[in-house]
């Protein structure tokens, strides 16, 4: 399918606070956090699921010690639609 | 007591009967609260059924004209008991995707009107569920009245269906005899021949759905697949902390934990203690953890490593050594031992529930 995504794998992203008009299934313990692209997925078609489409999707890696209070070095991957995401300033 | 269907608990051994009762109790409210009374709900608001016609239904109805049909515990002890329960949840399970949208004409209800109607984004609109108390007597005559109820609504819901022409009664056992249909699980096909056969395991991690339909495998039709592989180095995990999004249809249904607060809140907060606590799964620390949270658009299955010793083993006997845990992260394939072991103490392989449509 035809996409004009905005982010590239291995850019750095924010995840918004909060975002009423976008799609609702973004978990909460992301928000506000910070990740980094791990795949993208483009515009995608779900019709079983939901009517019409979502914003272009990508799978967002975020560290685990970024989310909780965990210290192994694992990570997290999350499927987050790009109206919820934003340019973060990379760490040198 | 086998593990089968998915009811496998994820505390307690094959003969600890309380732990499979626990497991029914779970996901009989699961799929009441979550899965049917939602759907019912829907229909009613839009006058697709309506209650009355319910009531006419349930006051004429005779026993001769059900639909559903439910058998007889073969035995008075608590494991037929128990594996009665087990049974008759998977065929109220059933009924539920019998009278799924795609069964009924002009029925264009999708998946995301469900998880609205159900409270995912409300606690409005979320439907109680039941506790369970007791001892285990106890508690298995309350299971036994619950899938009695339960099951009387699904049907009277059927039965007005019918009456109000939005389904045949011939489409619905057509429908009805295909969820009863065994085949081969399309998850053990699937790894096993990813295990096989290189080219097609890199057209399954870099294309999902295209490799199967090359395959002639149930490609499915539920967002887009991604596999993601076990290897020397990762541990993937699959969850959904949203709900329990899951590619159902090329896998059939989740365990019943995978749908559980305490497996979706903890798997994220802390994988590592959670694999070991629920699953008895210690990963390495030189292992990297991977935890995926799905969202709906992609769903996720894990690619689990062969196990040693299959070096020999054909397609088939390999399939049968992939469990519906493995795909989840939750979990290894048998080892061949393994699988002699459960076969000489007749323990089914464990299935998921409800096959795709």
């Amino acid at each position: 399918m035809e996409t004009s995504s905005k982010y590239k794998i291995g850019d750095a992203v924010m995840v918004a606070d909060e975002n009423p008009t976008g799609n609702r299934r973004t978990p909460h313990y992301i928000r506000g956090k910070r990740g980094v692209i791990g795949a993208v997925h483009g515009v995608l078609e779900n019709i079983r699921d939901h009517r019409g489409v979502h914003k272009p999707l990508y799978t967002v890696k975020f560290d685990l010690g970024e989310l909780f209070s965990c210290h192994d070095q694992d990570s997290i991957w999350v499927d987050v639609h790009e109206e919820w995401l934003s340019e973060a300033i990379r760490d040198s | 007591m086998s593990g089968k269907h998915g009811h496998k608990p994820f505390e307690g051994h094959m003969h600890d009967y309380m732990a499979h009762i626990k497991a029914v109790e779970e996901d009989l409210e699961y799929y009441r609260a979550k899965r049917f009374e939602p759907r019912i709900i829907y229909l009613l608001r839009r006058g697709v059924v309506t209650f009355y016609d319910l009531l006419k239904v349930r006051a004429t109805l005779k026993k001769k004209d059900h639909f559903f049909k439910v058998g007889k515990p073969q035995g008075k002890n608590i494991e037929a008991r128990v594996r009665y329960l087990e049974e008759w949840l998977d065929e109220y399970v059933k009924g539920i995707a019998l009278v799924s949208a795609r069964a009924v004409e002009g029925m264009d209800m999708v998946t995301e009107d469900n998880r609205k109607e159900r409270g995912d984004y409300d606690d409005f609109f979320k439907i109680k569920k039941k506790e369970h108390n007791g001892a285990i007597e106890e508690r298995m005559a309350n299971l036994e009245q619950d899938l009695t109820d339960y099951q009387a609504l699904l049907e009277v819901f059927v039965q007005a269906l019918i009456k109000r022409g939005w389904a045949t009664r011939k489409d619905l056992e057509q429908r009805w005899k295909q969820l009863h249909e065994e085949r081969p699980w399309a998850g053990g096909v699937i790894v096993a021949k990813a295990w096989s056969d290189p080219e097609f395991k890199r057209a399954l991690l870099t294309t999902g759905r295209e490799a199967l339909r090359e395959m002639g495998v149930h490609q499915g039709k539920v967002g887009k697949l991604v596999v993601v592989e076990n290897t020397d180095r990762v541990h993937n995990v699959i969850v959904c902390t949203l709900c329990s999004c899951y590619p159902y249809d090329i896998l059939g249904d989740t365990p019943w934990w995978y749908k559980h607060e305490s497996y979706r809140t903890s798997i994220v907060q802390n994988p590592r203690q959670c694999i070991k606590e629920m699953f008895r799964l210690e990963i390495p620390p030189e292992k990297e953890v991977r935890v995926w949270d799905s969202t709906s658009d992609v769903r996720y299955f894990v690619l689990p490593k062969r196990p040693a010793g299959t070096e020999n083993m054909s397609e088939e006997e390999l399939a049968a050594l992939v469990t519906v845990d493995s795909l989840i992260g939750a979990g290894y394939p048998l080892e061949p031992a393994q699988l002699r072991e459960r076969e000489a103490a007749h323990v089914e392989p464990e299935m998921p529930r409800v096959r795709p449509d």
